[in-house]
Formats: C-alpha cells, sequence, structure tokens
C-alpha cells in the first residue's frame, strides 16, 4: 500500500483529483470575494459536465464543447446575478434552487436525448498533442490543458485578487460596498465579474470530469461542488491555502481508490466522510479560526 | 384581507402561473404535446382514488419535514440538512423497532419513534452548536452533515445491518404496522397512503397554533425576523437557534412514521430520494406558514405521481425542473411583489 501511495501513478492521480476541486474552489472564492456566496457549485458544474458531453456527442467536436459548455456556464451564472445582484433575493435560497434546477435539467435532458438515466454515451477520444502526451498524464488535451490550467491558476488568482486593480474593488465589494460605493466603484458591476468569474471556472471544473471520463453520468459529480466549497472554507479565501486544502482533499480522494483496490479492509465510506469530517473539524475551531469576507451574501 | 395576505396570494399565483408557462415552453421545445402531458397527467392522478391516495401518499412527508423546516426557517436558520437528519433518525427508529419488536410488543411503536426523534434532534443539534460557539452558518455545516450522515448509515448498513447484498436493514414483525387508509375508505384501495396522512396534517395545526398562538412561537418569529431587536425583549437568542433547530430536526425524523412503519416495513438506503431538499422548496412557497405547508406538499405529491403518470410520454424528471422552477419563481415575484404593490424598498 505505500508504494502505490509514493509511485508517480499516485501523484498524477492526486492532480487530477485536485483538478476539479481547485476551480470549483476558486469559482466560489471568486464570487464570495464579491460578497456573493454561491452554494451552486455543484449544479454548474452538473450542467457544464453534461453540456460539454451532449454538445461534444452531438457536433463530433470537442471544441465545440468547451466552449458551448462555458457559454452555458456563463449563462447560468448571469441568472444567479440577475436573482441575487439585481433582485437581491437570500443568496442561499436561490443556491438550493440553482441546484436543483440544474441537475433537474440534466437529468431530463440526459433522457430525452440520450434515452437514458443513468448516463450519456461515450464519446471519441480527443487526439493528444505531441508534446502534452509526453507528460504522465492520461486524457485528452482538454483534459490535460485544464489541468495545467488549474494549476496555472494558483498563481493567477493570487495575483488577479491581490495585485490588481480589478482584485482591490472586488475584494472591497465583498467587504464593504458601501465604501465602495462612496470611492466611485460600481459595485454591482463587480459582483457580477465575481459571479461570472465563478460561472466560467465551476463549468472548467465540470467539462474537465466530463473529458476525463468521456461521458457524463448521473451522479459524476458526487458532491464535488460541496467539497469546492469547504476547500474554500478550509483555505480561508486565500488561493494558496485553497491550494492546500484542495490538494488533501484530493490525496484523501486517491487515497480511496488506493485502499478499494489493495483491499486493506478500511472502509471507503469512511474515507468518503473524511473531507466533510474535516471540514466540520476546522469550523468547530480546531485549525484557528476562519473569516469570511465581511459582506459575504449580503445583499447590496 | 390584509395588505399583506393579499401580497402573498398574488405572488404566490403569479409564479404558479409563470412556473406553468416556462413548463409548457420548455415541454413545446422538446417536442411534446404541453396540453395533452396535463390533460394525461390530471386524469391520471384525480380519476382514480389509487391515483389521489398515492399522491397522498407522496405528499405526507413533505408536510412532515415542512413543518420540521418550518421551525427552523421561522427562525431564520438555512437548515439545508434535513436529508441527513431524516435519515439518521429512520434509520435509527427501525433498528430500535426491529431490535425490540418482538420483546417490547406495539410499545416498540412510540420507543422507536423517540428514539428516531432524539437522533435527528442531536444531528441538529451540531450545526446549532457550531453556530453559536463559532460563528459559523448553519448553511455550510448542514451541508457537510449531509454527507457525513448518508456515508456513516451506509457503512454501518454495509458493515453490519444490511441483509446481505442489500442496502436495507431487517423487516420488523407485521403486526407492528400504521394501518392503510384503504381499511377505512374503501376508494383508496392499492395506493399505499396510510394513517400517518392523518398525523402530519394534525402536525400541521399543531405546529400553525405553537407559531401564532404561543409565547414560544412568539418568541422564535421574533428572532427570526431580528435577532438584535428580540435581544432588547428579552429572548435568548442562542437558546432559540438549539430549541428550533433540535425540535425542527427532531420532527424530519417522523416520516419514519410513514415509510417504516406504514409502508415497508424497514429501512432502505436511499428512500428519501431527497425530500429533505424538496421539502425546502414546500416551505419556502408556503412562506413557512404550516397550513400553506399541507396545500403545496398536496401540489409537490400530485406532481410527483403525476410526473410518474406521464413517464410514458414525457420523462419523469420533468418534474424536478417544475420543482426548481417553482422555487425560483416564487423567489422573484415575491421580491417583485414587495416592491411594485407593497412599495419596499
Amino acid at each position: 500500500m505505500i508504494e502505490g501511495i509514493l509511485s508517480i501513478t499516485f501523484m498524477m492521480q492526486v492532480l487530477r483529483m485536485f483538478t476539479p476541486y481547485y476551480l470549483g474552489a476558486s469559482a466560489a472564492n471568486f464570487s464570495e470575494r464579491g460578497g456573493v456566496i454561491n452554494i451552486a457549485i455543484e449544479g454548474f458544474m452538473i450542467i457544464s459536465a453534461f453540456s460539454y458531453a451532449s454538445i461534444t456527442i452531438f457536433t463530433g467536436n470537442p471544441y465545440s464543447g468547451l466552449f458551448g459548455s462555458v457559454a452555458v456556464g456563463i449563462l447560468f451564472s448571469l441568472l444567479y446575478s440577475f436573482f441575487t445582484i439585481k433582485l437581491k433575493i437570500n443568496q442561499i435560497v436561490i443556491g438550493v434552487g440553482f441546484n436543483l434546477l440544474m441537475a433537474g435539467i440534466a437529468k431530463f435532458l440526459m433522457l430525452m436525448f440520450f434515452q437514458s438515466s443513468s448516463n450519456t454515451p461515450s464519446f471519441t477520444q480527443v487526439p493528444v498533442l505531441p508534446f502534452l502526451s509526453s507528460i504522465p498524464l492520461v486524457g485528452d488535451l482538454t483534459g490535460d490543458s485544464i489541468i495545467i490550467f488549474a494549476l496555472i491558476l494558483v498563481v493567477l488568482s493570487q495575483i488577479l485578487i491581490y495585485k490588481t486593480k480589478f482584485g482591490l474593488r472586488l475584494r472591497s465589494v465583498g467587504e464593504n460596498p458601501e465604501a465602495a460605493e462612496t470611492l466611485g466603484i460600481k459595485v454591482r458591476i463587480y459582483k457580477m465579474w465575481g459571479t461570472i468569474i465563478c460561472g466560467f471556472l465551476a463549468s472548467l471544473g465540470g467539462i474537465w470530469l466530463a473529458s476525463n471520463q468521456n461521458s457524463f453520468s448521473d451522479g459524476m459529480i458526487a458532491g464535488r461542488g460541496y467539497i469546492a466549497i469547504a476547500a474554500m472554507i478550509i483555505g480561508k479565501w486565500k488561493p494558496v491555502n485553497i491550494f492546500f486544502a484542495c490538494l488533501m482533499f484530493a490525496f484523501f480522494e486517491s487515497l480511496e481508490i488506493v485502499l478499494q483496490i489493495s483491499g486493506s479492509g478500511i472502509p471507503s465510506q469512511l474515507i468518503q466522510m473524511l473531507p466533510y469530517l474535516i471540514t466540520i473539524l476546522v469550523l468547530i475551531g480546531f485549525v484557528g479560526k476562519t473569516k469570511p469576507p465581511a459582506a459575504d451574501g449580503v445583499p447590496y | 384581507m390584509s395588505k399583506n395576505l393579499k401580497a402573498n396570494i398574488l405572488s404566490i399565483s403569479i409564479s404558479l402561473i409563470a412556473t406553468l408557462f416556462i413548463l409548457f415552453i420548455f415541454l413545446f421545445f422538446v417536442g411534446r404535446d404541453p396540453f395533452f402531458v396535463m390533460e394525461t397527467m390530471f386524469t391520471e392522478v384525480f380519476g382514480t382514488g389509487y391515483g389521489i391516495g398515492q399522491a397522498l401518499f407522496k405528499a405526507t412527508p413533505l408536510i412532515i419535514v415542512g413543518c420540521g423546516l418550518a421551525f427552523c426557517f421561522q427562525a431564520s436558520l438555512f437548515n439545508i440538512g434535513a436529508e441527513g437528519q431524516l435519515n439518521l433518525g429512520v434509520f435509527g427508529m427501525s433498528i430500535v423497532a426491529y431490535v425490540f419488536d418482538d420483546s417490547l410488543g406495539l410499545l416498540v411503536v412510540p420507543v422507536a419513534i423517540i428514539c428516531g426523534f432524539l437522533l435527528s434532534a442531536f444531528w441538529g443539534l451540531i450545526p446549532a452548536y457550531v453556530k453559536i460557539k463559532r460563528g459559523v452558518s448553519e448553511v455550510i455545516t448542514t451541508i457537510m452533515l449531509n454527507f457525513i450522515s448518508l456515508a456513516l448509515i451506509n457503512y454501518l448498513l454495509i458493515e453490519f445491518l444490511a441483509v446481505k447484498s442489500t442496502v436495507r436493514t431487517e423487516k420488523i414483525l407485521d403486526y407492528v404496522s400504521i394501518p392503510q387508509l384503504s381499511n377505512y375508505f374503501e376508494i383508496f384501495q392499492g395506493s399505499s397512503v396510510n394513517l400517518t396522512f392523518i398525523f402530519a396534517i394534525i402536525l400541521a395545526l399543531v405546529t400553525h397554533l405553537i407559531f401564532y398562538k404561543t409565547r414560544f412561537g412568539y418568541k422564535l418569529r421574533a428572532v427570526g425576523l431580528n435577532p438584535k431587536a428580540s435581544k432588547y425583549l428579552g429572548i435568548n437568542s442562542d437558546r432559540m437557534t438549539v430549541i428550533s433547530f433540535m425540535i425542527g430536526a427532531g420532527i424530519t425524523s417522523l416520516v419514519g412514521l410513514n415509510f417504516v412503519f406504514g409502508y415497508k416495513s424497514y429501512y432502505e438506503y436511499g428512500f428519501s430520494n431527497n425530500i429533505g431538499f424538496t421539502a425546502i422548496a414546500v416551505t419556502l412557497l408556503a412562506k413557512n406558514n404550516p397550513i400553506g405547508i399541507i396545500f403545496t406538499s398536496l401540489l409537490f405529491g400530485v406532481m410527483d405521481y403525476g410526473g410518474l403518470a406521464v413517464n410514458t410520454i414525457v420523462p419523469k424528471e420533468i418534474m424536478l425542473v417544475f420543482q426548481a422552477l417553482v422555487i425560483l419563481s416564487i423567489l422573484s415575484f415575491d421580491r417583485l411583489v414587495k416592491i411594485y404593490y407593497l412599495k419596499e424598498s
């Protein structure tokens, strides 16, 4: 079992599992930095994984799947900002509604398009670029480039949030919208940008999962959208800390697979529980206090 | 009629019409005749006593969980964790019932119910405690606790308690059961609706009295409306958080009456089929009013069974979309009515 964990394959597995977590957590973070809570990351991932799979199947072209699915994600995030920013409805409740809506639409359309309640047909493997295939990540081009993007995103979001005018304004909107307004910042526009980036990143997470599996199946997101939110909280809304939190969750998920294969006798349900249990323990305060942006979830 | 009541009726009716409208367009675009779908649904549900009975059977757990959630929502506590709470309670309930059904006789029913209630209440205590002590939003904790609860049950079932190669517990002895309504009303013949439905109605009425006619209910709503002001009224809002969370979570376990004692005689993993989330919609739609919850649950029950009835024409998953649309439209029209009719800012 120890060799199993120390191997390159295992590390690559961790990196692969890390990708959807980090994309989801980063998505939630951009939204919350602007003061908009989005607990519908799960739903965003479901709808974009489904749109990626179905558009790719119908057009035979993964790039139209990629762009189409990102467009769907952004469309839903615009709808989300209409409800939460324009109408100022409670963000949690809207989040619950969005999760139900997006999961429902995916299930319904899957039955309409593919006459199956469990999964879409699998789409053909997308060609792998020669220089990328030398890196030991198995998968297609879309999948591989998303993994690399997720790694770059750690640095990118750190810079974007802390070193740019946009990031400073986004944070000010999330911390103290009244003060931001008096400085001439268009609060609602920044909040909207936060949710749009959120929709974009979350849909990349969904796309990665579908492309990794070459299909969409019911329940494939399996609570990753929620774990992503947990990672954001444990990472205290800081891109680098979130990176480590996601890495930890990815480690446990990969460990679960190794344990299942090696038949170690440790029940997999207990390991499945770990990310959530850790989050609760962190929240109770074993790992220091977590503090969200001051105006998080408060409509403005 | 007060202006607020008028506004409520206005927003509920507009949103139902809007939802139906969107649903019709949606059905039209996927190439189904919306009128035919609706017609089939109504004749299937209301045409036979069996159909009505099944709709009532589907509505029963929603009424119960809705009342539980209303306890939390009235105090402005967003309990997203009903799914985990009710599963744990019903699981415990069925285990106790199975272990003691022989030794305790019919007394096992109240004992099992109390155990289930306490288990669920304990699961509700955790988010309340974390909220009070650490100021962490109950939304996050309840979501996490849902996963923990289900994984824990799954673990206990598969490792110790399930009947071999199934995900259900052992059957409880036959005589420990809640009578079917068809025993008293011939018309419901064949459907699974049982006395729990009557119990659920009574529960809703009692909850209504508690909310609007007792000091406790007054305090609960005061905390929900304005926690700071209620402090000056001498209300201990921390205490109210704990009490409402525990009672609310505890009530959700009572769906076990319908499923375990009234229907299957065992706990089955996944029996709840997201009742905990659907009930959020039911409760919101009713504006946390228990009498309203009866009606919204009946609506969702009809939709639920109606979905099955039209499954040959259009996938029953259309009802998931419908339920989500109901939530979103009630929330937005509520807001719009507040702005344009009640002239609030």
